[in-house]
């Protein structure tokens, strides 16, 4: 495919822009629902994502296929930032300042080791242990919820998830949205799951 | 055990947040407007701020960008007269080669090599600059051009 032809399936920036600007409340609600479920467990707030996201989108960094729901769109560049943002937090070395008698000449720059200490390691570790096994607690009064969030959290999608279940679709959906509820109302600040 | 585990760890909850969205994606606009209203959630105004911040962030990124291409060249005609003769000419040469239909109309039946005087030369570069027709020249360009 030219150039060209790849170019007339995008939006351009402008395009974009009016897309974002002519969102409806529930288009809003969305994206800030979505930055806030991408930030949680993580060192970075909603509002920054989607600041952050809807700066890529406008600066044309991150393109918008048109045959693509701008909102869609929006999610999957938050989860890409994210995504790179935690990556960035776990490889990023700390730099202090270190001057001992206050001149400039002599200060320091202490670089630390990038990799995780054991000690934090560890505490990352049982911080994802613990998290899960809140979340899980949430659920103690419904098993049908329990099994299928630890389906979720194993890695078990679609309809082999829907069968683990044993729900209709609707019955599915709804379990589901209760279990978004609960963590919603459970977990009320971002850096939570 | 190994530290790769300590990602193996996370990756549950990871599959919990892309369920939580895949959920709040598929959530139909009423249903998101009513937990909104039910849990006193201000999450479009806070979407809509955000936005609103990004939008000016690009907007002085662009003008920052904008003022430093400018930086390094300068319009034609703030200082037409400031040019030596021989670039002048250049300038308009090259000008009516490029654009020889807009050229028409500002020199006439005339041939600027031949027939113009330096002075025509610079009133033909002025009319141009009036016109907004002369782009903006790096500043190192010119005074070598012949």
């Amino acid at each position: 495919m030219h150039a060209r032809d790849t170019g007339a399936l995008l939006l351009t920036e402008l395009e974009v822009k009016r897309a974002i600007s002519a969102l409806a409340p529930p288009g809003w609600l969305r994206l800030h629902k979505a930055a806030r479920a991408f930030s949680r467990n993580a060192h970075f707030d909603a509002e920054d994502l989607l600041q952050e996201a809807f700066e890529r989108a406008l600066d044309g960094s991150r393109q918008c296929s048109r045959t693509l729901d701008i909102v869609h769109f929006l999610v999957g560049v938050m989860r890409s930032i994210a995504s790179d943002w935690r990556k960035a937090r776990r490889r990023r070395p700390e730099m202090s300042l270190v001057s001992p008698t206050g001149t400039l000449q002599e200060v320091v720059i202490k670089v630390r080791d990038e990799r995780p200490a054991a000690d934090e390691w560890l505490a990352s570790t049982q911080e994802a242990i613990c998290l899960r096994q809140t979340i899980l607690d949430l659920f103690a009064d419904d098993d049908v919820a329990r099994r299928m969030l630890e389906g979720i959290m194993d890695g078990i999608a679609g309809e082999e998830l829907r069968s683990l279940t044993q729900l209709s679709q609707t019955q599915f959906e709804s379990k589901r949205r209760l279990i978004r509820r609960r963590i919603d109302k459970a977990f009320p600040q971002e850096r939570k799951p | 055990m190994t530290r790769n585990k300590d990602s193996n760890q996370q990756a549950p909850i990871d599959r919990l947040i892309e369920a939580l969205v895949e959920d709040i994606l598929a959530t139909s606009d009423a249903d998101l407007v009513n937990e909104a209203q039910a849990d006193d959630d201000n999450g479009a105004t806070v979407a809509r701020r955000a936005f609103e911040r990004a939008s000016r962030t690009i907007a002085l990124r662009r003008l920052a960008g904008n003022r430093r291409s400018a930086r390094g060249r300068r319009v034609v005609g703030a200082n037409i007269r400031a040019l030596d003769p021989k670039t002048a000419r250049g300038w308009l040469e090259e000008y009516m080669a490029s654009h020889p239909d807009a050229a028409r109309k500002v020199s006439g039946e005339r041939s600027p090599r031949d027939r113009l005087s330096d002075e025509d030369v610079y009133g033909m570069l002025e009319a141009l600059q009036k016109r907004g027709v002369l782009k903006e020249r790096a500043a190192d360009q010119g005074s070598d051009r012949r």
